[in-house]
């Protein structure tokens, strides 16, 4: 059901409001939301049980980190025990899903209350944004601000989440639309209205839906000619090998990256008998074979939020390959992380019946 | 004249091979003691199962300069471990699909099911593998030193 939250001051005042009286009634516990930091200059995720510290901004353009990941390393130990509300935008729930599904996060007892994306800004933007960033994009505003990522979001609209918090097709006030019996049994006493524009919202989110797959394709044609040995090494010419884009990326989950390991490290006599045989090579080795295989590792569950760019110190435009790559790959198995939880992995399973052509000759 | 000259034609390309224990090595040593004849262009690695070789291990192949890179495995519903060989098949398909997008000669890695009694199959495909990649030429990231 869609309700109607009707708007008091702005929009984060609203959602304060919100998720202080779920604290105050006790339907949560605690709850974890992007809270700005006292200069105003960042947001991070903020784990909030008293109502008077709660100040959130769950609609800061700013990814300083995936929610994703912090709830995987708040509950991967040990679940919680009691109601946690987690607000986190379409990117991070999917995040979030996909490390549910490798026993890297544990769903139970959390709440997820997904907010519609309006995008958000490279930290460095954000920090020294003249004015309220916030406010401009909710405005509608600021897009030539916007992370390549989140320009050709594949969905920034939450699914699967237990409540949404609807920005998309909301005139005045938001949509509370309750996904699932949980989102349903909290919102259902709060004294909410029914919303009557529930053809309005649907209609504004397949409008963004349909929107962002276009820009998406013509972002991706824009980039198809990194193809190539010669292309690709130009792309990652300035790649020191630092391994942040693996460090960010809510998927590499790993505790010990076979990259971080000393597997690479040989004796010297090896190196020697490489320049011998090359005449020459590039150190630190293995930096092409690094990106290569970090997309076959993760590539499957990659939910495309961008984080490995903006964790590049080169800044390398990862996203102009990995869109594409992302794309291709689950394409090939139909797959699309963080869309259905009870969805396996595609590298978990297998079909005696399929591809059938690769391996007969 | 360096291994680097040669021209496309003449060259002699170099295939790691990645074989598992209980079928296809099985089927190479068969090929062998049976004196069936096949180029000596590969370069063989025993692996226990086709299922356990990583993405990492044939792109590191291919980065390095081999021309081309054969995975093989025992029949689909033969395998030792049940179902690795069909979890190998899986992994093809997504280094194939990723090299593809990258434009990185997908053709150059091959899967290949050769039981431990095809010594046969076994000698055709290393003949069917150098063939192919002879026409392909050598591997371009073999001469780059930037890589």
């Amino acid at each position: 059901m869609i309700y109607e939250l009707k708007m008091e001051e702005d929009a984060g005042t609203t959602v304060n409001n919100l998720l202080r009286s779920m604290l105050k009634d006790g339907k949560i516990d605690a709850l974890v939301a992007m809270q700005e930091t006292p200069t105003g200059k960042s947001a991070f995720p903020t784990m909030v049980s008293d109502p008077d510290k709660l100040h959130t901004n769950v609609f800061a353009p700013l990814l300083p980190v995936s929610i994703g990941t912090v709830v995987s390393h708040m509950t991967k130990v040990q679940g919680t025990k009691k109601p946690l509300a987690v607000v986190l935008r379409a990117c991070e729930l999917r995040a979030l899903l996909e490390l549910a599904k490798i026993k890297q996060a544990d769903l139970d007892n959390l709440i997820l209350i997904g907010v519609d994306c309006l995008g958000t800004f490279p930290m460095k933007t954000y920090s020294d944004f003249d004015g309220d960033p916030t406010e401009v994009l909710l405005k509608g505003e600021g897009e030539e601000y916007l992370r390549t990522a989140c320009l050709n979001c594949k969905d920034p609209v939450p699914e699967n989440a237990d409540i949404v918090i609807g920005v998309y097709g909301a005139d005045e006030g938001l949509f509370l639309d309750a996904r699932t019996e949980k989102g349903e049994g909290i919102l259902s006493d709060m004294n909410l209205d029914e919303t009557e524009d529930v053809e309005v919202r649907e209609q504004a989110v397949s409008d963004v839906r349909g929107k962002k797959d276009e820009t998406r394709k013509e972002f991706m044609e824009e980039h198809a000619d990194i193809l190539g040995v010669d292309k690709l090494l130009e792309f990652f010419d300035t790649c020191v090998n630092c391994h942040n884009c693996m460090k960010a990326c809510p998927i590499c989950y790993c505790k010990e990256c076979l990259f971080e390991s000393s597997v690479f490290d040989l004796e010297a006599n090896k190196y020697m008998a490489k320049a011998k045989s090359k005449g020459a090579f590039k150190t630190p080795t293995d930096s092409l074979l690094f990106h290569v295989t970090r997309f076959n590792h993760m590539i499957l569950s990659c939910v495309e939020c961008g984080l490995c760019e903006q964790a590049c110190p080169s800044d390398i435009p990862l996203m102009d390959i990995i869109t594409s790559i992302a794309e291709n790959a689950q394409r090939e198995f139909e797959y699309e992380p963080g869309k259905d939880p009870e969805e396996e992995m595609p590298m978990v399973v297998y079909r005696e019946d399929e591809f059938q052509d690769v391996g007969e000759g | 004249m360096s291994e680097n000259d040669k021209t496309k034609e003449d060259f002699e390309p170099k295939v790691v091979g990645f074989l598992c224990n209980w079928c296809s090595y099985a089927g190479a040593d068969l090929a062998g003691t049976s004196r069936i004849q096949y180029p000596p262009n590969i370069r063989v690695i025993r692996v226990m199962c086709s299922g356990s070789v990583d993405s990492v291990y044939v792109n590191r192949a291919l980065i390095e300069g081999a021309d081309a890179v054969l995975i093989g495995g025992c029949h689909p519903g033969d395998c030792h471990y049940l179902n690795g060989n069909y979890k190998a098949r899986r992994k093809m398909v997504l280094m194939k699909n990723i090299l593809t997008t990258l434009g990185m000669e997908p053709e150059r890695v091959w899967l290949r099911w050769i039981s431990a009694s095809e010594g046969q199959k076994f000698a055709d495909t290393v003949k069917e593998i150098v063939e192919e990649t002879k026409k392909l030429g050598p591997n371009p990231m073999k001469e780059r030193w930037n890589i």
